[in-house]
C-alpha cells in the first residue's frame, strides 16, 4: 500500500481531525496584510491561534464546530 | 440602526467578479449579512457588513479568545475564499482586514492597484497545496542502520569484527543512532522540498505552532507550494514517488488543498 493514500481535498475536510487545525492556521496566520482601520496585527493573531490549538483538542469544540461548518455549507 | 463597518475577504478582478453575482455566493462571516463586490477600475474586493461594535479592534480581540465563535467565523472566511478561488484568480486577505467606509476599501484598490495586479498575474492558473510530511520514530529508528551511511557501515565492520570489537561497535551504534535518525529526517525533508519545488512554482516552509503526534507519527515539516493547476498531475505523481521512496524510513507525506494561495501574496 502506498504511503500516500492521505491526498486530503478541501471538499473532504470535515471527516478529518487535522482539518480544522490545518484550516485555522491558514485562515488566521495567513494571507495578505492590507491596512485596513482595524487590522489585528500579525503578532496578536499568533498568539491567539496558539491558545486555540490547545483549546480545540477538545474533541467536543472541534466536532460543534465542524457540525456548524456543515451546516453552513 | 447598528452602524456598520466591512469585513473583507479577497480581492480579484473587476471581470471575474461580475460572472459571480453577490446571490450565488456563500454565507458571509456574521448569518445576517449579504457579501458583495465593491469595484473600483479593474479590480473588485469582496465584502459584508459586520457590526462595528462587535468587530471594534478591543471588542474582536475578546471574541478571538473564544475558541468557537473564533473558529466558525475562520471556517466561513475559508469558505467564501474557496467557492471564489474555483472560479478567479484571488487574492485571499488575511483574517480580520476590516473598513470603516465603502470609500476607504475603494481607495485601497485604486492606490495599491499596481501591486495587486502584479500578485493575480504571479498567481493566475495556480493553486497551493499543502505538504506535511510526518516521521514514525520507531520506524525511522529500527530503519536508521539502512537509511544512514555512516552505521550501515558501522554495522558491515561489526558483523565482520572479533566478539569484543563487534561488542564495542554495537554500543557506538547504538549511541549513534538517534544523531544519525536526526540527520536523516533534515536530508529527506530537504530532498522532499527540493524534488517538489521542481514541480512547482514557488514554496514556502511553514512554521510547526505545536509538534502535534498522530497516527501518522511526528509531524516534522509543513510546506506550502504554488503548483500550476495544469501541473498538479505532475507534482502529485512526484509526491507520491517520494513518498513510496522514503516509506521505508517511517516517513509519511500528506497533500492538502487546494488552497486559496494564502501564503504567496
Amino acid at each position: 500500500m502506498s504511503t500516500f493514500d492521505q491526498v486530503i481535498t478541501t471538499d473532504e475536510w470535515e471527516n478529518t481531525d487535522i482539518s480544522l487545525l490545518e484550516t485555522l492556521d491558514h485562515v488566521l496566520n495567513r494571507g495578505l496584510v492590507i491596512a485596513g482601520e482595524i487590522t489585528i496585527s500579525v503578532a496578536d493573531i499568533d498568539l491567539i491561534f496558539i491558545g486555540l490549538n490547545v483549546l480545540l483538542s477538545s474533541v467536543e469544540t472541534a466536532q460543534e464546530v465542524l457540525r456548524k461548518r456543515h451546516e453552513i455549507l | 440602526m447598528t452602524e456598520i463597518a466591512y469585513y473583507v475577504y479577497c480581492i480579484a478582478e473587476s471581470a471575474a467578479a461580475a460572472e459571480l453575482p453577490a446571490d450565488s455566493l456563500p454565507a458571509a462571516i456574521e448569518e445576517d449579512a449579504k457579501l458583495e463586490w465593491i469595484s473600483a477600475g479593474a479590480l473588485a474586493a469582496l465584502v459584508s457588513p459586520v457590526s462595528r461594535e462587535t468587530y471594534s479592534e478591543e471588542s474582536l480581540v475578546e471574541h478571538l479568545t473564544d475558541a468557537t465563535w473564533t473558529a466558525i467565523r475562520a471556517m466561513r472566511h475559508e469558505t467564501v475564499l474557496e467557492f471564489v478561488a474555483k472560479q478567479a484568480t484571488t487574492i485571499p486577505l488575511r483574517f480580520g482586514t476590516i473598513y470603516l467606509e465603502r470609500s476607504g476599501i475603494e481607495q485601497m484598490l485604486s492606490e495599491k492597484s499596481g501591486e495587486l495586479k502584479k500578485i493575480i498575474e504571479q498567481l493566475r492558473g495556480r493553486e497551493e497545496w499543502g505538504v506535511n510530511i510526518y516521521i514514525d520514530r520507531a520506524a525511522l529508528l529500527s530503519s536508521i542502520t539502512t537509511v544512514s551511511p555512516i552505521l550501515r557501515e558501522m554495522v558491515q565492520h561489526a558483523e565482520q569484527a572479533s566478539p569484543g570489537q563487534s561488542y564495542l561497535l554495537q554500543k557506538k551504534i547504538e549511541a549513534l543512532k538517534s544523531d544519525e535518525a536526526r540527520a536523516a529526517v533534515n536530508r529527506i525533508v530537504d530532498q522532499i522540498e527540493e524534488k517538489l519545488r521542481e514541480q512547482g512554482d514557488d514554496v514556502r516552509r511553514l512554521r510547526i505552532l505545536k509538534v502535534e503526534t498522530t497516527e501518522h507519527g511526528e509531524l516534522k515539516a509543513k510546506f506550502a507550494f504554488l503548483v500550476k493547476r495544469l501541473g498538479f498531475e505532475r507534482f502529485r505523481n512526484e509526491a507520491e514517488r517520494l513518498a513510496q521512496e522514503h516509506q521505508a524510513a517511517g516517513v509519511r507525506l500528506e497533500l492538502t488543498g487546494p488552497w486559496p494561495v494564502y501564503n504567496f501574496c
